[in-house]
């Protein structure tokens, strides 16, 4: 007898009681959940809730952005304080530490884009931010906690790549130099040096604006999303230059998230077709499809453990156990 | 009576009469001195003791023959004496003790001489009284080995009356005797304890006696029950006593290898004894014989100060001679175990404190020799336990279990010791498996349904207050007393609490997976280890004992939990219908399955050709069995961990809700009480509170298992349960989950649809349940808004009064000026005062628009639902199969109750539903033709205005049409017809007929129509039902048009003459002829009666 097929993977668990629409999600290490991470997660109605992994429920709710959509959400490397970026123009930073959850201190942004911020945590106490700047197609990079602005990207003049949609901050594991790679509306992705103000290289990945992206640092290589049917894989070599090297068809157009493991293994992308689809980082090989969600799904998000979230306009977020590492 | 105080005056008194003794000895001379003796104070006594005591002394010494009398009152005498007395000097001692014992002496044989009993018992008297007056120091002087043979004189004199004598009295004086002599009397009379070197001397001394004593005793005390208890505890007291001094083993552990030369001559040198290593060996030897012997005699005597003296008997052996009597440990300890679950409750306690004291002196756990001898013996048991469960009946089983019962409780954290033999836990799992086998022949447990399924909630309560440890009442195989499986369930409880949990539990485990005919009982064991390591119930001895951590045991249980609820072990046949839904293949499969593992049960259990039970009852039994007592389980486990299952419930409140909705009425009792356990457990009020709280898992539950449903089809079912079982505050991730609902029927509308109809039906109850505000509307307010649309509330309120008291001439008038103005308002002429009076009838409906709560712009969560749900009813409606047809109907009716506040809703969908509706109203199975008219009616209700011309385009005719039809066909049937079901259409149609024509306010035609197909079944030839349903159809007419309907019915019949209020005016001729009787005249009397 032929053993059925097996059925098509589920989620682990679903989280439900956000009651709008889910725009961020960030996974964030045991600091408070002991063991078990915990899951943050924002909302269209501009509420952050905090989800135990361990009960599945919502353990806390803050509420910070006046009712305005909360697009992105990240911890410090040192625990216990969470930024919140919303679209009240504002970035909070949360004291999570001990069951506290107040508003230390904020950022006043001057973009309303949907452009998501980027850290790179330096030494304990400072950290680099990159967010949208004043300009249209600004990058204004700080210095935190003194909330210092460093310097402002801003392209040359004839470049005209319209506004910064996605950023992300890296450095080098040879050169500690920071780095941005920043999606742009024109469907390029741009390599800037930061402390020299000046764009290292830049590459057009996509003919739609790139909203998503995800870099590997380790093998110097990213992956990029747009609103367009196809994901492109470029790469960075020695001398800091951006390539193309492939791009991968998809589906349905649309992609409005895009993520790498940490482990470098695969990369998960959160879907307008309602889907999240996983590929093999490396050969970027098709492994899943996973459909749950019933409508578009904004974010992805992985654990440090493997674990996978996903959060949808359909106001549940699916938790996913995928190809669990050994 | 005079009393000599001083020595002097008594002296005074005493003498003649001592004198006159010692020359003629006469019994009336020794009573007329003891006489005296009475009236003389103590202390002149103790002075004049020697002198008194000569005559007495010199009248037994006398040699030549003597009466018994004489002897018997000169002892009694002496006693006296020597009571009120003591005796100071150690020859006196001596020679009183000698001359005492020799009374009873015959030279010729072995035995005591034979003398009259009252003579023996005042000589053991007077022993004891000596030995009481013996004044300090000089008792242990007294002890010294020449005394030797003369003690074992007394001694074997004292056994040997206490054996063989007859009566009662003389035995018991001569134990207490004994006791006294052999220093171990309990009175008051001895304060001077004995120092070490003295104990030493004295046991000795005694240890000569050892043999004699012991032996006669033990005869003694395995004699005849019939003897008494009183004699029987003495012996066992002075046994235990006596050995207990003798091998004691701190007098043992002193004793030098080489014996020291005593300061005596040979002859008796020789009778003495050394107590050294062979001595104590041997002797211990054969005591344990003899305590073997008692153990199995005493341990059945019937009276229970017997075997409490038993377990006294243990303790103080054990205690005191641990090493010395290590052989008869085993069966001391034996004798205790089995005593724990002694009748008399006093025993049973007696033998807990023991026990406990053994554990706080470690007596076993502090003594590797003792556990070593426990851990045999439990090896020995385990290895016979398979057997004897097999062939001892109830009785017998009981006892053999509560020896296991006891060498766990005595071995505590040892009892490792035997479990890591795999030989023995297999040879101990199987005893218990085997015992605890269930009989699942019987046909009831199939048959029993739990028919009302909407009350789940009610039981619980009933249950509510009911402990948690009680359980279902179960059937075994191999046994029918509570007794022994509540002992099985301790032994499970005290394996969890000492043993390796996770060996066990991986062990029964293990036997779980093995085989179908272990299943349930390697579930039972496992339920109870865990409530065992969770160290509830359990009476720990073992101070030191570490419990299973809870981390651990969290662990533990969710493997078991999700062993439990693995689709194979969760999912199994219980009933025919089972198979009926599992129209899907995978499930008929995985059915297939448990029905041959199950009937393989049978022939494995091999029942008797005659009982018969057909495989399938009986598999189907044995999986009914298997998912109560897994769910038994899973309520034992939430109380094992305590608020700790509260993680687990994300796994476990699923499938136990699942069940909870199961047909079956032992299993949804079963689920029902692992919820309530749960409740308890994790600090729950209720079912509701829980459901409510835990929703969020369950509807998780839900929505991933709705998009496999081919492989989780009970789905439905735990939504179903979980509506039912909870309130409004719900809704959110009902809404959410709901649309998941729709979702997937929208995919299996031919296959699911049953169970899918199930789950619309519970939700759309709950809605109209949960939203009562909206329900309020109901009935009595539905009635005013359908009034309303009618724009004739002055009339009834008229009729009513008109009803009430008989008309006058102003009501007439009023009547008539009524009459006109709707007439001007029929004819288009609307005057400003009718204006008014509608404006004054609005704000009433405004009103209760504010009173609905959920008016808000967006539609609430409860409304779109419903409308949701009666969209797909409207394609259900056509459903092929009648069921299907029947259910959706109900729904309908139920959206329509939700929906009825928003009509901007209802309106439309109640026409997209108008045609097929009306199908089923025309066109189908009576059965559907039954629940669309209730829907009609509902409907009607709630929208009048709008049904009144489809109503009467495409149903009425049709309606009055089957009416008219079948009334030819009831009027001549006979009393069977009412239980037809064109019977109850008839009814059904005339009952809703008239509610509706008031409330669509059918014109005067449509009205006439209904009257005219009504109008039939007034005829007294009509079934009484009919005739009087008829009769209501007729009162709704007159309420609607009173004269028209009052018309009609004298058509019918004319009961009287009517005679015009004025001559002016015209006589009447109706076509009813006056008085002339036909069918119709008693309803219509019945009727102008209410409408006069």
């Amino acid at each position: 007898m032929a053993a059925p097929p097996p059925p098509p993977p589920d989620p682990q668990f679903v989280l439900r009681g956000t009651q709008s629409a889910v725009h961020a999600l960030h996974f964030c290490g045991g600091a408070q959940g002991q063991g078990r991470p915990l899951l943050l997660s924002g909302s269209q109605r501009g509420l952050v809730h905090i989800w135990s992994l361990q009960t599945r429920r919502a353990v806390a709710i803050l509420d910070g952005h006046r009712g305005q959509c909360v697009t992105w959400l990240q911890t410090l490397p040192q625990g216990h304080q969470l930024l919140s970026q919303g679209r009240d123009l504002k970035l909070c930073l949360w004291d999570l530490a001990e069951g506290r959850n107040t508003v230390v201190d904020s950022v006043h942004l001057e973009s309303v884009g949907f452009c998501r911020g980027s850290i790179l945590a330096g030494s304990q106490q400072h950290w680099t931010l990159a967010v949208p700047g004043r300009g249209s197609d600004e990058v204004q990079i700080l210095e935190m906690p003194s909330k210092t602005s460093v310097c402002t990207l801003k392209p040359e003049a004839d470049a005209k790549p319209g506004m910064p949609m996605c950023l992300e901050l890296w450095q080098a594991d040879s050169s500690p130099r920071p780095l941005l790679l920043a999606g742009y509306e024109d469907g390029s992705v741009a390599l800037w040096d930061v402390s020299e103000r000046k764009v290292c290289s830049r590459v057009a990945c996509h003919t739609e604006p790139v909203i998503g992206l995800d870099f590997d640092s380790q093998k110097a290589r990213g992956v990029s999303g747009s609103a367009e049917k196809a994901l492109a894989v470029w790469s960075l070599d020695e001398q800091q230059a951006l390539q193309v090297c492939g791009t991968h068809k998809l589906t349905n157009p649309g992609i409005s998230d895009i993520k790498i493991r940490p482990d470098h293994k695969i990369l998960a992308t959160a879907g307008w077709d309602h889907r999240v689809r996983v590929f093999h980082w490396r050969t970027m090989k098709p492994l899943a499809v996973l459909a749950f969600h019933s409508a578009s799904v904004h974010c992805v998000a992985f654990a440090p453990d493997g674990l996978l979230a996903a959060g949808s306009k359909d106001e549940r977020i699916s938790i996913w156990s995928l190809y669990p590492r050994t | 009576m005079a009393v000599f105080d001083t020595p002097e005056e008594a002296f005074g008194v005493l003498r003649p009469i001592c004198v006159q003794l010692t020359k003629t000895q006469t019994v009336e001379n020794v009573e007329q001195l003891q006489a005296q003796l009475q009236a003389v104070s103590d202390s002149a006594l103790q002075q004049l003791q020697q002198y008194i005591l000569f005559p007495l002394r010199f009248a037994l010494k006398t040699p030549g023959p003597k009466r018994e009398r004489l002897i018997q009152s000169v002892v009694e005498c002496l006693t006296f004496v020597l009571s009120s007395t003591c005796v100071k000097e150690q020859e006196l001692l001596r020679e009183l003790f000698s001359e005492l014992s020799a009374c009873l002496y015959s030279p010729n044989s072995q035995k005591p001489a034979t003398v009259s009993e009252e003579l023996k018992l005042a000589v053991i008297q007077g022993l004891s009284t000596l030995m009481h007056s013996a004044y300090g120091d000089i008792v242990v002087t007294f002890y010294e080995p020449s005394m030797l043979p003369r003690l074992g004189f007394a001694v074997s004199l004292l056994l040997g009356l206490a054996e063989q004598e007859k009566s009662k009295q003389i035995k018991i004086a001569a134990l207490k005797c004994l006791q006294v002599l052999l220093l171990q009397c309990e009175c008051d009379d001895h304060p001077r304890s004995l120092d070490e070197l003295e104990q030493k001397q004295l046991g000795d001394l005694f240890a000569a006696f050892l043999p004699g004593i012991s032996t006669a005793l033990t005869r003694v005390i395995t004699g005849d029950f019939k003897q008494g208890h009183t004699i029987v505890v003495c012996s066992l007291k002075i046994f235990y006593r006596t050995v207990g001094f003798i091998m004691a083993d701190e007098q043992l552990r002193r004793i030098s290898t080489v014996q020291e030369k005593p300061a005596v001559e040979h002859q008796v040198a020789k009778l003495m004894v050394h107590r050294e290593a062979d001595w104590v060996k041997s002797t211990g030897d054969k005591l344990t014989i003899l305590l073997k012997k008692i153990i199995e005699g005493v341990s059945v005597h019937p009276h229970w100060k017997v075997r409490l003296e038993l377990v006294e008997l243990v303790e103080v052996l054990l205690l005191k001679c641990t090493q010395s009597l290590v052989e008869s440990a085993g069966p001391l300890l034996k004798a205790l175990v089995g005593l724990l679950n002694d009748e008399s409750p006093d025993v049973q306690a007696r033998c807990h404190k023991v026990l406990r004291h053994f554990a706080d002196q470690k007596v076993v756990v502090g003594n590797r020799a003792f556990a070593d001898i426990l851990a045999e013996h439990l090896h020995s048991l385990a290895t016979s336990l398979p057997r004897l469960m097999n062939s001892q009946d109830d009785q017998g089983k009981f006892s053999t279990l509560s020896l296991l019962l006891g060498y766990l409780r005595l071995l505590g954290p040892k009892v490792n010791f035997v479990l890591n033999s795999v030989a023995h836990l297999q040879r101990l799992s199987k005893a218990l498996i085997q015992v605890l086998e269930l009989d699942v022949a019987d046909i009831k447990i199939v048959e029993e349904r739990r028919w009302n399924s909407d009350h789940l909630s009610t039981s619980p309560k009933t249950s509510a207050s009911r402990p948690w440890s009680q359980i279902q009442r179960r059937y075994f195989r191999f046994f029918t007393d509570e007794r022994v499986f509540l002992l099985l369930r301790q032994v499970c409880q005290l394996l969890g609490f000492y043993g390796n949990l996770y060996l066990l539990v991986d062990h029964f485990l293990e036997l779980y997976h093995e085989s179908v005919v272990y299943r349930k009982q390697a579930a039972m064991v496992l339920n109870e280890l865990v409530v065992g390591a969770a160290g509830l119930e359990v009476e720990n001895l073992h101070e030191k004992h570490i419990k299973t951590s809870p981390e651990e045991l969290s662990e533990i249980v969710t493997s078991i939990l999700e062993e439990y609820t693995s689709q194979e072990n969760w999912h199994l046949v219980t009933c025919v219908e089972a198979e009926e839904m599992g129209e899907e293949l995978t499930m008929q499969q995985s059915g297939l399955q448990a029905i041959t593992s199950g009937s393989s049960t049978c022939q494995v259990t091999s029942f008797p050709a005659f009982s018969k039970p057909s495989p399938t009852i009986c598999s189907m039994n044995s999986n009914i069995w298997q998912i109560c007592i897994q769910l038994e389980g899973i309520g034992h486990f939430a109380h094992a961990l305590g608020a700790d299952f509260r993680l687990l419930l994300m796994s476990a409140l699923y499938p136990v809700l699942e069940k909870a909705g199961d047909q079956t009425l032992l299993i949804s009792q079963a689920a029902t009480s692992a919820m309530m356990d749960i409740c308890l457990a994790c600090g729950y009020d209720s079912l509701q509170h829980l459901i409510n709280q835990n929703s969020d898992y369950l509807v998780n539950g839900i929505s991933l298992n709705l998009r496999h449903l081919s492989l989780h089809p009970h789905t439905p079912k735990v939504l179903e349960v979980m509506l039912r079982n909870s309130d409004a505050s719900l809704l959110p991730l009902v809404a959410d989950v709901v649309q998941d609902v729709l979702d997937t029927l929208d995919q299996f509308y031919d296959k699911r649809a049953t169970s899918f109809v199930g789950v619309l039906h519970a939700l759309l109850a709950a809605l109209a349940q949960w939203f009562p505000d909206t329900g309020d509307l109901g009935q009595p307010q539905a009635q005013s808004v359908g009034e309303k649309g009618s724009h004739s509330s002055p009339r009834p309120a008229a009729l009513e009064k008109g009803l009430e008291k008989s008309t006058t001439a102003e009501d007439i008038e009023q009547f008539l000026l009524n009459y006109l103005k709707e007439k001007d308002v029929a004819d288009g002429n609307v005057s400003d005062f009718d204006n008014e009076e509608e404006e004054q009838s609005d704000p009433p409906t405004v009103d209760e628009n504010d009173t609905v709560p959920d008016v808000e712009p967006p539609r609430p969560v409860q409304i779109q639902i419903a409308a949701d749900v009666m969209e797909r009813c409207i394609h259900l409606l056509s459903d092929k199969n009648l069921k299907i047809r029947l259910k959706v109907l109900e729904v309908l009716d139920l959206c329509v109750v939700v929906l009825q506040s928003h009509k901007n809703q209802l309106l439309p969908l109640a026409h997209r539903t108008w045609p097929s509706l009306v199908h089923r109203l025309t066109n189908d199975d009576p059965l559907a033709v039954l629940r669309a008219f209730k829907v009609l009616r509902t409907l009607g209700g709630k929208c009048g205005d709008f049904l009144r011309s489809r109503f009467c385009k495409d149903v009425l005719p049709k309606l009055a049409g089957s009416l008219v039809t079948q009334a030819t066909v009831s009027a001549r049937a006979g009393p069977v017809y009412s239980h037809t079901l064109a019977f109850k259409l008839q009814l059904a149609v005339l009952q809703g007929l008239g509610p509706l024509c008031e409330k669509l306010d059918l014109g005067e035609g449509d009205l006439n129509k209904v009257a005219d197909a009504c109008l039939i079944y007034l005829s007294a030839k009509q079934p009484v039902k009919l005739q009087e349903a008829a009769r209501r159809v007729f009162l709704h007419l007159m309420k609607v048009d009173p004269d028209s309907t009052w018309f009609l019915l004298n058509e019918l019949y004319c009961p009287e003459q009517l005679t015009p209020p004025h001559p002016s005016l015209h006589p009447v001729q109706l076509r009813g002829a006056v008085g002339q009787q036909n069918p119709y005249t008693a309803n219509v009397l019945l009727l102008l009666q209410e409408l006069q």
